[in-house]
């Protein structure tokens, strides 16, 4: 069968059943579902960093910026419309990583890791004490949720569970679209050029910083609309919730990396994983808890020689083998998108 | 004495201890990077593990100074067993220095939560007889406890000095700070060299937790501040530097105390704020001399 027929055809099967899932689960298991939407469009935007090679472990910083926006605008300005309040909080985030960026940009390796460690605890602590403007540690809340008006549908009212799943179903899939189109237009083979040698990169002829600037800017927008959907859906922020350094950023990171460091959809698989493991172990308290770190240093320490790209690496390496097994082990096409 | 002279000579004082704490723990960290290349994320954790133990043994034996001798020690065995079994399969990881820093934080809280399951969560005890009062200096009245502290990190101090610069143990320990790979290829017996230095970094840590314990209520999140304190201290520093270390902790000691007097809201921000600024124009730190 037509490998392209089937991509497309798994891709349309996982949309429809998307669609249908509050129908057939109940809007309660929507909601989950909701959670976890955002939280893979937040690690898909730091996959877009984590893709170039400049791995950050202070994402949550935009996240968080995004996240306050949205809720200062809605507190502090009546009837601002929801979808104005979501671009604001990806916006002004795109703006604060302008504005970092030509620090960001000099450094690399391990200085980037712990600049952006930095600035995460910035905003953390920033946050923390200017409890005029954000609150604190008790956080930011939203009282109403504007509803969506859509010219021609009709009125949304975003409160309602079912309508917002919906409405972030939309956005996560926009978003994650774009960012995949990024990643498969020519600026998307600079990010990988970067990754793999940012000297032969610059030069054949291409600015680095300035790349190195749009792909933070540009993850930093994503990241802010994943933050702004973070507020709209629990109407309620705290620097614990969206700005915590071990809790959202390195968490996130971790993420990624089980589901498989260098691919695209590495992500989601790795949210998913973690998102229902938390939820496997939920009730069992906190020895669960210190199984979950055991496992995850032995993970770190041994099978990450062995698979070092996740999950989506070994699925790779195995999709490779059985194609080059249908095709009698002849003319296989090398599929890799394991980095150097 | 002019009261304002006084608060300004207690509150340099107080600041001095706990930089000189402060330093008991960076030291660790910025030998274990210089040495092994590795930025261990669960150091501070150490030494809060280090206060816990402090805990238990005073509740068994009812001694400040056994326990002073004992919970190091136990903390520096722990130390020892981690780097020995965990931390050793970190070198040739594929993932290189994300691979690296990932599981030391899975260390870091996997202590974290074995602390908050086998003991309590906050955590005070109270002063040594011997140690409680105050001493009169010129009108101003000031804590023993304090005093022993500083007196406590000088002794260590001194003698980590004498290790380093005067022993044979620590000819080798600066040769492998400057070129691991040679001084293992002179015949030392380098992973030795290793599980030694870890073990007497986690041993200072621990020796911090406990000193700290009758002063301050030590729980989770204090232990993630010294955590994100101890770092910054050795990444402005630079990472490896002992001298770099040492002039950043005495630094923010003070800048800790004096700090929460006069800027309360700004303290904590200044701190990352220099620590910003230092990446970004000097990555390697103020005393840092290699990548």
């Amino acid at each position: 069968m037509n490998y392209r027929v089937l991509t497309w055809g798994f891709w349309s099967v996982l949309f429809g059943t998307l669609l249908l899932i509050p129908q057939i689960f109940g809007v309660f298991n929507a909601d989950i579902l909701v959670g976890f939407g955002i939280t893979a469009l937040f690690a898909v935007s730091l996959n877009m960093l984590a893709l170039s090679g400049l791995f950050s472990f202070g994402h949550a910083l935009f996240y968080g910026v995004g996240a306050y926006t949205t809720g200062l605008a809605l507190s502090y300005i009546a009837d601002f419309p929801i979808i104005p309040a979501l671009l604001l909080g990806g916006i002004v985030s795109a703006l604060f990583a302008l504005l970092l960026s030509p620090l960001l940009v000099r450094i690399s390796g391990i200085y980037f890791t712990m600049l952006t460690i930095a600035f995460n605890e910035l905003a953390y602590g920033i946050s923390m004490k200017f409890r005029e403007i954000t609150g604190g540690e008790s956080g930011l809340s939203i009282y109403s949720v504007p509803s969506l008006n859509v010219p021609g549908l009709g009125t949304f009212d975003m409160g309602d569970k079912f309508s917002f799943y919906y409405f972030a179903l939309a956005i996560v899939v926009v978003c994650i679209g774009i960012m995949w189109f990024v990643t498969k237009t020519p600026f998307g083979d600079i990010m990988l050029g970067i990754r793999n040698n940012q000297d032969r990169v610059a030069y054949l002829g291409f600015w680095v910083p300035g790349s190195k600037t749009t792909i933070i800017v540009i993850s930093a927008f994503f990241a802010g609309i994943a933050g702004s959907l973070l507020i709209l859906w629990i109407n309620v922020v705290s620097p614990q919730s969206c700005l915590h350094l071990v809790n959202v950023s390195i968490k996130t990171f971790l993420a990624i990396l089980v589901g498989g460091l260098g691919t695209f959809t590495g992500p989601f698989i790795g949210v998913g994983v973690i998102l229902l493991f938390g939820e496997l172990i939920q009730n069992y308290g906190r020895m669960a808890e210190l199984i979950i770190w055991w496992i995850t240093i032995f993970y770190l320490l041994f099978a990450a020689k062995i698979a070092p790209w996740g999950i989506m690496g070994i699925f790779t390496s195995l999709k490779t083998k059985i194609s080059a097994w249908l095709r009698h082990a002849g003319a296989s096409q090398q599929v890799s998108i394991i980095p150097e | 004495m002019n009261i304002n002279l006084a608060l300004f000579i207690a509150q340099s004082l107080n600041g001095l201890g706990y930089g000189m704490l402060l330093f008991l723990v960076a030291s660790g960290l910025t030998l274990i990077y210089g040495m092994m290349g590795l930025l261990n994320l669960s150091h501070a954790f150490f030494f809060m593990l280090g206060a816990y133990f402090c805990a238990t043994f005073l509740n068994i034996f009812d001694n400040f100074w056994i326990t002073l001798l004992l919970a190091p020690l136990v903390v520096g065995l722990l130390g020892m067993l981690a780097e020995r079994f965990l931390l050793r399969n970190l070198e040739n990881n594929p993932l290189g220095y994300i691979g690296q820093i990932l599981p030391t934080l899975g260390i870091a809280l996997l202590i974290l939560t074995s602390v908050s399951i086998f003991w309590a969560r906050s955590l005070w005890i109270e002063t040594p007889d011997i140690l409680r009062g105050f001493v009169s200096i010129g009108g101003l009245n000031y804590p023993i406890y304090r005093f022993f502290i500083i007196g406590l990190s000088v002794v260590i101090l001194i003698a980590m000095m004498f290790l380093i610069y005067r022993t044979r143990l620590g000819l080798v320990i600066r040769a492998a700070v400057s070129d691991t790979e040679i001084v293992s290829s002179l015949g030392v017996n380098i992973s030795l060299v290793f599980s030694v230095v870890f073990g007497i970094s986690t041993w200072m840590a621990g020796v911090a937790g406990v000193a700290l314990t009758p002063i301050f209520f030590v729980n989770a999140g204090f232990a993630y501040q010294w955590a994100l304190e101890s770092f910054v201290v050795v990444i402005i520093g630079g990472l490896g530097s002992l001298p770099g270390a040492f002039v950043v902790a005495l630094l923010f000691g003070e800048l800790h105390a004096f700090g929460i007097q006069f800027f309360p809201k700004l303290a904590p921000i200044l701190m990352f704020v220099i620590m910003v600024l230092v990446l970004s124009f000097k990555p390697l730190g103020l005393f840092g001399k290699r990548g």
